[in-house]
């Protein structure tokens, strides 16, 4: 997937990929997505009854040759869409090993989704969470956003297991926050927090990256640890404890993925191995996240 | 079989043990494998895992001992010990020209050879023959050349030095008249090297005493350089002439008169001819297809050391024609003949391919001279030869010593090759491809199944 990137051939897939809105926005800038502001847009949102002072040339007087009342008619107004995508670095995500895979995938997600963003002309940042703490990318709508997106993301290994919660607590002037992780941390107060932002008006995308290594493990017979447990998880892997480990690990993503939809943010499951620009394509439409979360 | 370094075997014998120690009693803790999901293993406690033996793992660890025995026997270098004997002969046989008889030479080996012996024929050189050394005798005959006990002795030491792993004891036989010229200055302190006393097996002395040539007269161009390594050359009219040498062809003449009387034809061929022509070559022998440089050439214990271009050879044919064998009275650094003699009536004629540098002064030079004064000397040698007084040869035999020699007591050979060594280290090798095939496919076939070697 980085290969992609490094060709540019993920951002020729995504190409002409839109990424809307859920709901009506109040950006202060003009941009895209439809806002809450009344303004010039040429799309009709309401009448209003005459009130003096108004100009007389929002008067429409056609309708006040059908109905003889004067009403003024007042236009949707657009408004760009801060984006951040906060990215999580810890340790978990260097995982399997060799190849990184959940990590490369969470690269390739965040640079597409960036792209497409910018292809809003959204203004769009970076927040990327490691063990040597956050980095951040404030919102740019300059071309050059995806490609600082990409140098920051390519020179970070993961590692650690830094809580992403504080983090997106101070994103919270941002409308659109894509979260990407596998949420093996603080998952609770992360989905609190975004509880909190949602209420907020904020749009938020629960992005969950699980590598098959994880549905499937290996080293049968082994010992697996956790690299981020700080008390050092070191658990005995057996075909028993295999069938129970499957059965607690599937309800754990039920449950993550319930929590997040009911907390009002767009949940998206994404399996390393999965094509990147699918998964961006998933991610973006809403339809499509419509259908999954129904699905699932 | 002897091991010359024994100490790499019982290493490679004790890594083996240990290895095969390890495979059978090691316990080990189980693969660790990162998970970040590990918390959803449900948590058991932690066992040591033994290994089970697996056919593949017995067959993996084999080829492993094997790998390691393989490189250690290498290294411990094994020799096979050759049957021994109780007792084996070193026999210095003398066919130098102070041999009156050389059948009675070839007799006397016949008498106390036996098989395994070693035969070490001897004059100025020395050949080792190993096997029915009579024949070896009867061809080379009587040779024209004074014997060199030292040579002899030096080749004796050499030969039971490498040869003390066949025998308990050796013993050291020298059939010759022992002639006082066999003797030098360093015959004593080589016999000092050979712990033991010396059998001595006796044959006749040559008596014959050839009436020395009186005057030599010279045929060629006047200003060839060999005229100058004579002291005074007579006409070949002069009735007192006993040397002729000619520098040419030989003529009819000649033959004539050489055969009439006790004379001496010096067949010289020149070799410095101009215009790249080949010179004269004598009969018996043959031109050299490339002619080679030799450092040096001796006749009758004169040597000349310088840069000799051999432009002949003896052709061995004319050695054993029933004409009668011709005598080497002169040879090369390497013991090629460099002149041969054959009788010719009542004389001999001689034929030397010695070349004679056209520059510089080594005709000059007295060695050079007194070779000259040899190979023109009398037919079949020159007749020096006497025997050594009587309280030298007692020395020299050593009767007060034990005459059979323990082989330790011999010097070590300077380095014995140990022939199995490279195969043992081509057997590792084969091993070590063989467990690391062994090992790919047991971990292919495994993978990361699971569980298996648990």
């Amino acid at each position: 997937m980085l290969d992609q990137l490094a060709s540019g051939e993920l951002f020729d897939r995504v190409r002409g990929l839109h990424w809307p809105a859920r709901r009506l926005q109040r950006g202060a800038f003009q941009g895209s997505h439809r806002s809450t502001r009344i303004g010039p847009s040429p799309e009709f949102m309401q009448y209003r009854e005459y009130r003096p002072g108004d100009e007389a040339a929002l008067i429409d007087w056609k309708l006040y040759g059908r109905t003889e009342r004067l009403a003024v008619r007042q236009t949707h107004d657009d408004s760009e869409l801060r984006t951040v995508i906060l990215v999580d670095a810890s340790g978990s995500m260097a995982f399997p090993e060799p190849g990184n895979d959940k990590w490369r995938l969470a690269v390739a997600l965040a640079c597409g989704l960036a792209a497409v963003a910018q292809n809003d002309r959204d203004p769009v940042g970076l927040a990327v969470v490691g063990a040597a703490g956050a980095e951040l990318l404030p919102p740019r709508a300059r071309l050059s956003a995806v490609a600082n997106i990409l140098r920051v993301l390519s020179a970070i290994r993961p590692a650690g297991a830094t809580p992403l919660a504080p983090t997106l607590a101070a994103l919270r002037g941002h409308h659109r926050i894509a979260i990407i992780s596998d949420f093996l941390g603080d998952a609770e107060a992360l989905r609190e927090v975004a509880a909190e932002l949602i209420a907020a008006g904020r749009e938020i995308h629960a992005i969950h990256i699980v590598a098959r290594e994880e549905l499937e493990p290996r080293g049968l017979g082994g010992l697996v640890v956790d690299p981020e447990a700080e008390e050092g998880v070191r658990r005995p892997l057996d075909e028993a404890g295999l069938a129970e480990y499957r059965r607690a690990f599937g309800e754990w993503r039920e449950a993550l993925a319930g929590a997040w939809r009911a907390a009002g943010a767009y949940y998206q499951l994404a399996l390393t191995g999965e094509p990147a620009d699918q998964l961006i394509r998933r991610i973006v439409t809403p339809a499509a996240t419509a259908a999954t979360a129904t699905a699932s | 079989m002897t091991w010359l370094a024994p100490g790499f075997l019982a290493a490679a014998g004790l890594i083996a043990g240990a290895v095969v120690a390890i495979h059978l009693i090691v316990t080990r803790e189980p693969r660790v494998v990162r998970l970040p999901t590990a918390r959803f293993v449900p948590a058991r406690p932690v066992r040591a895992q033994t290994r089970r033996l697996r056919l593949q793992d017995l067959l993996l660890l084999l080829l492993r001992v094997l790998v390691i025995l393989a490189v250690g026997a290498g290294l411990a270098r094994p020799v096979l010990d050759p049957p021994r004997r109780a007792v084996a002969r070193i026999i210095l046989a003398d066919h130098s020209r102070a041999v009156a008889d050389p059948a009675e030479v070839a007799d006397s080996v016949r008498n106390i050879f036996a098989a395994g012996d070693v035969v070490v024929l001897f004059d100025t050189a020395t050949a080792v023959v190993r096997a029915a050394p009579w024949d070896t005798l009867a061809v080379r005959g009587a040779s024209g050349a004074p014997g060199r006990l030292s040579a002899a002795l030096v080749t004796a030491l050499q030969t039971a030095s490498a040869e003390r792993a066949r025998a308990d004891s050796f013993e050291l036989a020298i059939i010759s008249p022992l002639a006082a010229e066999e003797f030098d200055q360093a015959t004593d302190s080589i016999r000092a090297l050979w712990p033991g006393a010396i059998r001595l097996v006796p044959v006749a002395l040559r008596q014959t005493e050839p009436a020395a040539p009186q005057g030599v007269a010279f045929a060629g161009d006047p200003a060839d350089p060999l005229r100058f390594a004579f002291d005074r050359l007579r006409p070949a009219t002069d009735t007192a002439v006993g040397v002729r040498i000619v520098r040419g062809g030989l003529t009819a003449n000649d033959s004539a008169w050489v055969a009439a009387r006790s004379r001496v034809l010096v067949h010289w061929p020149e070799t410095h001819g101009e215009g790249g022509s080949a010179p004269p070559v004598p009969p018996a022998w043959r031109p050299r297809a490339r002619p080679d440089t030799i450092g040096g050439v001796g006749a009758g214990g004169e040597v000349v050391v310088a840069p000799f271009v051999r432009w002949a050879e003896h052709d061995v044919a004319y050695a054993t024609s029933p004409g009668g064998p011709y005598r080497v009275v002169a040879r090369w650094a390497d013991g090629a003949p460099a002149a041969v003699e054959i009788e010719h009536g009542e004389g001999c004629i001689r034929s030397v391919t010695v070349p004679v540098p056209a520059v510089g002064d080594l005709v000059l030079q007295p060695r050079f001279r007194r070779l000259a004064a040899r190979l023109a000397g009398p037919c079949d040698g020159d007749g020096a030869v006497a025997t050594v007084d009587s309280a030298r040869l007692a020395s020299f035999m050593g009767e007060s010593a034990e005459r059979y020699v323990a082989a330790g007591e011999l010097p070590a050979p300077a380095l014995v090759r140990s022939t199995l060594a490279p195969w043992l280290f081509a057997a590792a090798l084969v091993f070590a491809c063989a467990a690391l095939l062994l090992q790919g496919w047991g971990a292919r076939r495994g993978g990361m199944a699971a569980g298996g070697d648990a």
